[in-house]
């Protein structure tokens, strides 16, 4: 008989009999992702798909820009490492995880929004905004008209990730903040930005590789791919069309 | 049963979740191959007493059905399904009207084919007369009576009919589903336009069957040859999907998704974390469910195991003790690598968006009966956009003869004016259908989506 970290006697002796969690001492399922290694996928299929859409060879999402949607996989370059290296060190599922892979974020407890203080994301129709964006002219310009009816939302930032983008059921994405809320911003791509926690009590915002770039505080020059940013009280992230989220941060009283 | 197929259960899913994240979706798919003969394509291979089958055929002999063809076109499809019984098979076919009554053989009870009990039977079809109404309750109970005693047996029931159930009362036809659920498989048929879709859909639901629309009498008959061939085929019964879920773990829901989608979450039987669900008769074939647990968060690197599924066969007279066929493990990990826990898996993809399809299309139609115009529009063309996505060609065509499609990217549509009753009740009837993914051969199953739209802001 096992026992399981919660005290459960279990008859298998993987995974308890109770509450599911892997017993001590069995040895860790190697998980994997389902998505066929790039390198051996067949052949023979890919040439028949040649004549439509490139497609993401890392998760099948078809290619609507420099890099995936979903995985921000770099088609020009044919890499994520980018985006490894930043979100964290490839899994590797045989090695103890007792040991913080990254010194600079703790595994536990795992991160959590930033305590001592309720952050807020205020989401608004921002009119300054999106006649910088009309300005920079662009062929769709002239038609994305400015939403005469959009009133300001609030969504409390929770957990260690707060993912900005467009919800898409078909394809499972459903951020935190979405912007596909009448009236939807157009030029939202359905994975946009992520917030992340840090545990100093601060967020870090990054851009995976949106479509159309995510700027800061009325600036003109988008923030580099992949690579986090510092943003606190009072700034301002302006993705798509019209679209701001300011962030605000309310010690609790 | 030495003559059982070989089960087996693949899962597919994104195994890793974020931090504090507790919902996971899995796609199962369970195969059941071996070496048992395809009977059912041929009639002269001999009955395997292993897999004893029974059989009814109902036939609507309502007074309707003496119009358009219907009656004939009905009694020559009888005829075709009679053919492809095998020998042993047991039998019987009714005809149902208010009351329904024993065609062939004459007294209550089921008769085992050949070649001179086949030929009985087609006189005793070609001698039916229509006249009377409907009340499909009474018919499916008379089903049940004679398939009782032949419980070690794969029951089978055909029912065709041409109109509404105007002569007994709903409450009526729900008590007799209650009855004969769990029973014997029932495939539905509605020929003509006078029948009532979301009750055929409520009929092949209760009893696990199959239905679809047959506005052309002349197509019957090969749809009923196919059909007792499929149950031909046929070599276990009352198999049942059991899923053990942790404490504490809630499904949320299980969905059949291939071939058409059913929603099983509320068949479950038994309490706790052990649920079974009943999915009826198999031969060789594949099947695709998807499956929902929320589990409790767990720490960063902690593995569970969110859900093990099983293919179990229920002790049964003949024998006693149940038996596991097959099982296969949700597996689960919390990671705080996001791009590892973000990644869409591309089969639940394609599944979600399929069972929205389905729901859109009934909606959408349910909506343009009322007169609701404004919804029907915005649900028929969400419909337009995910029957692209998920490339099902069939629906695709079948929608646009009820909408005019302005835009196909963005879902603008128009509600065509003119629709006609088959197409619309056509639309309804197969908007369960769904297509698989393709590239089944590979590893994972990408679903072959026409690449999406870039939005406006995109092109830019």
């Amino acid at each position: 008989m096992a026992i399981c970290p919660s005290g459960h006697t279990s008859g298998s002796d993987d995974f308890c009999d109770t509450c599911g969690v892997l017993i001590p001492g069995a040895p860790r399922q190697s998980l994997g992702l389902a998505d066929p290694d790039p390198a051996s996928g067949p052949a023979s299929r890919e040439a028949g798909e040649a004549e439509e859409a490139e497609a993401c060879p890392m998760c099948g999402t078809p290619r609507s820009g420099r890099f995936c949607e979903v995985d921000a996989y770099d088609f020009e370059t044919g890499t994520v490492s980018s985006t490894a290296q930043f979100f964290a060190e490839p899994l590797q599922p045989e090695q103890p995880r007792s040991q913080p892979s990254r010194p600079s974020r703790p595994e536990a407890p795992p991160p959590r929004a930033p305590e001592g203080a309720a952050w807020t994301a205020v989401i608004t129709a921002d009119r300054a905004y999106y006649e910088s964006v009309i300005a920079m002219g662009g062929p769709d310009a002239a038609s994305i008209a400015f939403p005469p009816y959009c009133p300001e939302r609030r969504v409390a930032l929770a957990g260690g990730q707060v993912r900005i983008g467009r919800r898409s059921a078909s394809r499972g994405i459903e951020p935190e903040i979405d912007l596909s809320v009448p009236p939807e911003d157009p030029g939202v791509s359905h994975l946009h930005a992520v917030l992340l926690a840090r545990p100093d009590g601060t967020w870090e915002l990054v851009d995976p590789g949106s479509m159309n770039g995510t700027t800061l505080n009325g600036g003109g020059k988008p923030v580099d791919v992949n690579v986090p940013v510092p943003v606190g009280d009072g700034d301002r992230i302006h993705v798509g069309a019209w679209t701001t989220i300011t962030l605000s941060s309310r010690r609790p009283e | 049963m030495s003559d059982l197929p070989e089960f087996s259960i693949r899962v597919d899913h994104n195994p890793y979740l974020p931090a504090g994240g507790r919902e996971t979706h899995a796609i199962v798919t369970v195969t059941a191959a071996g070496t048992g003969t395809d009977a059912g394509t041929d009639a002269s291979v001999p009955a395997s007493p292993a897999t004893e089958a029974a059989e009814v055929i109902i036939i609507d002999a309502s007074g309707s059905m003496s119009y358009s063809g219907k009656m004939a076109a009905a009694k020559r499809a009888a005829k075709a399904a009679l053919n492809v019984l095998r020998d042993g098979v047991r039998f019987a076919v009714v005809a149902g009207a208010n009351q329904p009554r024993m065609i062939y053989p004459k007294g209550r009870r089921l008769v085992a084919a050949d070649a001179s009990t086949r030929r009985a039977a087609a006189d005793a079809v070609s001698r039916l007369d229509a006249a009377g109404g409907t009340a499909i309750g009474s018919w499916l109970r008379l089903a049940d009576e004679l398939f009782a005693g032949h419980q070690d047996a794969v029951r089978h029931a055909i029912l065709l009919t041409d109109g509404k159930n105007q002569h007994e009362t709903e409450a009526e036809l729900d008590a007799a589903l209650a009855q004969c659920s769990g029973n014997f498989v029932c495939d539905s048929r509605g020929v003509g336009t006078d029948w009532n879709v979301a009750e055929l859909r409520k009929i092949s639901s209760a009893l696990l069957g199959t239905f679809l629309d047959v506005p052309d009498p002349k197509d019957l008959e090969a749809d009923f040859r196919e059909m007792t061939a499929a149950a031909m085929g046929k070599r276990v019964t009352d198999v049942v999907l059991r899923v053990w879920t942790p404490q504490h773990a809630e499904l949320r829901f299980l969905k059949q998704m291939v071939p058409v989608v059913e929603d099983l979450t509320g068949r479950r039987t038994g309490t706790g974390m052990i649920g079974d669900y009943p999915v009826g008769a198999w031969g060789n074939e594949e099947r695709e469910y998807h499956l929902c647990v929320e589990v409790p968060a767990g720490d960063i690197g902690r593995q569970m195991r969110a859900a093990w599924v099983k293919v179990v066969l229920p002790g049964g007279a003949g024998e006693p003790a149940e038996r596991e066929l097959a099982a296969g493990n949700v597996l689960i990990e919390w990671t705080d690598d996001e791009a590892k826990s973000t990644r869409i898996n591309a089969r639940v993809a394609h599944h979600t968006g399929q069972s929205e399809l389905a729901d859109a299309i009934q909606e959408g139609l349910e909506a343009r009966r009322a007169g609701d115009e404004e919804t029907a529009t915005a649900r028929l063309g969400r419909a337009v956009v995910l029957a692209g996505e998920v490339g099902n060609e069939q629906i695709a065509g079948l929608l646009d003869r009820v909408v005019e499609v302005v835009d196909e990217g963005s879902g603008t549509v128009r509600l065509r004016q003119d629709v006609s009753k088959a197409d619309e009740m056509s639309l309804d009837t197969r908007s369960v259908r769904t297509v698989r993914t393709l590239d089944r051969g590979g590893q994972d199953g990408h679903p072959r989506t026409r690449a999406t739209r870039p939005t406006a802001g995109e092109e830019a």
